[in-house]
């Protein structure tokens, strides 16, 4: 029985997607033109460089031995969660990306709790009112928004509330300095998060409300919608506990598949508000070239996607038993 | 399979409307010479100037005029998205159609690579490199062709697996056919719309990956990037000029987009035999 596993194949995928960004991590430093070092750290860290500071880090990066070596010192800090020194803030890589990660999981997760929300609701009230005009306005509009780029979307939004209509704050998490606390700094929390959660929003939504269309309005042409309504449950309860319910699985699954391309978008997005998330720290990682912080930013985002696709996988061939027999 | 893409784009007006955008920022990025003053990189003595007869969308903050950099910036919006989407689906043709006919221990180790590639978003490993080797356009096109392959590929491939197993295959084999005349006159003829419909998406997703590393200033500092432009822009949205800086720029982007979405929807859904509706609900749908 070739099949009795899904799991394993699946795993395996993963494990050579994960080693092909670890060989692409260590590789790229070392393949540039000149010393490794150098590349390694960028050329603006090593100006402020002493000669001790400089061979302490050759040792360390085993830089002065063979390149499995190299490997190895490489892989054995990886384990340790040792992701490098960032020039830039003066700290371990891993301290400072810790400190940006929960911004860009709040904002994150709630666009995607509300969209899912939002859009769940809409395209069971749009399929039972198919072709009518609260449907076909519905429709036209979600897929117009969902065409359109999130730091797009951002930046229109940045722009009319933020710019010209001055009602929402243009930057940061929090007023800086304000020294709020309790609920006055809830309420400020939720001006600061407002744009950049509806930005992410507006784009995310149509894609669940059009899933959500198309399996309500597959499963409304059942026999047992006809037997709920015979029985004469009230049309709500047909809609929510009967079609609704059942209609779940592939928008579950389907927005699961999403979270990958929410959490990139995510990073634009708080470029656009400067957002001070995992984002906003890679473009000031990039911009002032602090290369262990770029690589600790993208490969602490690479496990994550692995992580939620490998879930998302599982769970799908968990739910749905015909899965395990496609492959 | 049989279906006509030209017909299923010219009867959806959504379709028409993204094919007219296209259709007219192909036109401005071509004619981009004959419609500007300046030269995109042009030092023209003034910042930050309003708009005016010589200036339509004025200048920025190195005094380059924005119109231009803007249809010169279309150009290499256009020319990713083109680049890309011939040898991505080039790549995804060859790669998933050869699987699917020679099988095998071929077949699964392409399948593996392809699985694995597929699970890592591209623009991960696009920003990493880029951060290092800040690509030329020529690149960059190869770069994002390379890693946005995959998808189509396995898509071609059960598309291929699925029509291997028709009637009129079997019959051509019984005549002696090979795998190359198979291909060739009765599989390849059949792949057409979805072809189509990779080539749009691949288009689209390259599009959104160039202006995304010219946003993060990781691509060559030479190329006049949309992406860059935008970037550039939000740094000044406490001053007028985001009027005719980054609002337009953000629009040329987000049109292009929007152009290629409403064109792909179209025709996914003219190949998604459940979302075509029936005659009767045909004119209904149309919104």
């Amino acid at each position: 029985m070739k099949n009795e596993l899904p799991g394993r194949g699946l795993i395996l995928n993963y494990v050579i997607a994960l080693a092909a960004i670890f060989s692409l991590n260590f590789a790229l430093p070392r393949l540039m033109p000149g010393d490794p070092l150098h590349a390694i750290y960028g050329d603006e860290a090593l100006v402020s460089m002493t000669a001790e500071m400089e061979a302490h880090l050759i040792k360390q990066f085993a830089l002065d031995r063979t390149w499995t070596d190299q490997l190895a010192t490489y892989l054995i800090g990886l384990l340790h969660g040792n992701l490098g020194y960032s020039y830039y803030y003066k700290d371990q890589v891993s301290a400072v990306i810790m400190g940006a990660l929960p911004w860009t999981l709040l904002l994150t997760l709630l666009a995607l709790a509300i969209a899912t929300v939002i859009g769940v609701i809409m395209g069971i009230e749009a399929a039972s009112r198919r072709g009518k005009l609260l449907d076909r306005g519905l429709t036209a509009s979600l897929i117009f928004l969902s065409g359109f780029p999130m730091f797009f979307m951002g930046i229109l939004l940045l722009l009319i509330f933020g710019v010209s209509l001055g009602w929402a704050p243009l930057f940061g998490a929090i007023t800086p300095y304000s020294g709020l606390e309790g609920l006055d700094y809830l309420k400020d929390l939720c001006r600061h998060l407002a744009l950049p959660v509806s930005a992410l929003v507006l784009v995310l939504v149509g894609d669940t409300f059009l899933i959500t269309r198309s399996t309500v309005i597959s499963m409304l042409a059942e026999s047992f919608i006809m037997t709920s309504r015979a029985i004469g449950c009230s049309e709500f309860k047909v809609k929510y506990a009967h079609t609704g319910r059942n209609s779940l699985l592939p928008v579950v699954t389907e927005t699961g598949m999403r979270i990958p391309h929410l959490l990139i978008q995510t990073l634009f997005i708080e470029i656009v508000f400067s957002y001070p998330g995992v984002g906003l720290l890679l473009n000031t990682a990039l911009s002032s070239r602090d290369y262990p912080l770029i690589q600790g930013i993208l490969l602490l985002l690479t496990v994550l996607v692995l992580t939620i696709n490998l879930f998302v996988d599982l769970l799908y061939s968990k739910l749905d038993p015909r899965v395990r027999y496609a492959h | 399979m049989h279906i006509d893409p030209f017909r299923a784009v010219a009867s959806d007006r959504l379709a028409l409307a993204g094919l007219f955008i296209l259709a007219t920022i192909v036109f401005m990025a071509v004619f981009a010479p004959v419609l500007t003053f300046f030269s995109p990189d042009c030092y023209t003595g003034q910042i930050f100037s309003h708009p005016s007869l010589m200036h339509p969308l004025g200048t920025d903050s190195l005094g380059q005029d924005i119109w231009s950099r803007l249809l010169y910036g279309a150009r290499t919006t256009l020319l990713v998205a083109a680049g890309v989407a011939v040898i991505s689906v080039i790549l995804s043709v060859l790669v998933g159609a050869s699987a699917a006919l020679i099988g095998g221990m071929y077949e699964s180790i392409w399948m593996r690579i392809v699985d694995a590639m597929y699970s890592v978003p591209p623009i991960i490993v696009m920003i990493l490199v880029a951060a290092y080797i800040r690509p030329s356009l020529l690149i960059t096109i190869l770069m994002i062709s390379l890693l946005s392959w995959p998808e189509g590929a396995r898509i071609i491939r059960s598309q291929v697996l699925s029509l291997k197993e028709r009637e009129h295959i079997y019959a051509s084999k019984t005549f002696g056919a090979g795998r190359r005349h198979i291909f060739k006159s009765h599989i390849a003829p059949e792949l057409g719309p979805l072809i189509m419909a990779m080539t749009v998406q691949d288009a689209r997703r390259a599009v959104f990956m160039e202006a995304g590393m010219g946003f993060l200033g990781v691509s060559d500092p030479m190329t006049i990037s949309l992406g860059k432009m935008i970037h550039q822009a939000l740094d000044f949205t406490y001053l007028e000029v985001w009027k005719w800086w980054l609002l337009p720029t953000g629009l040329a982007l987000s049109l292009t987009l929007v152009a290629l979405c409403f064109i792909g929807f179209s025709l996914e859904a003219a190949m998604d035999p459940r979302l075509v509706p029936g005659p009767l609900e045909r004119s209904k749908e149309q919104c």
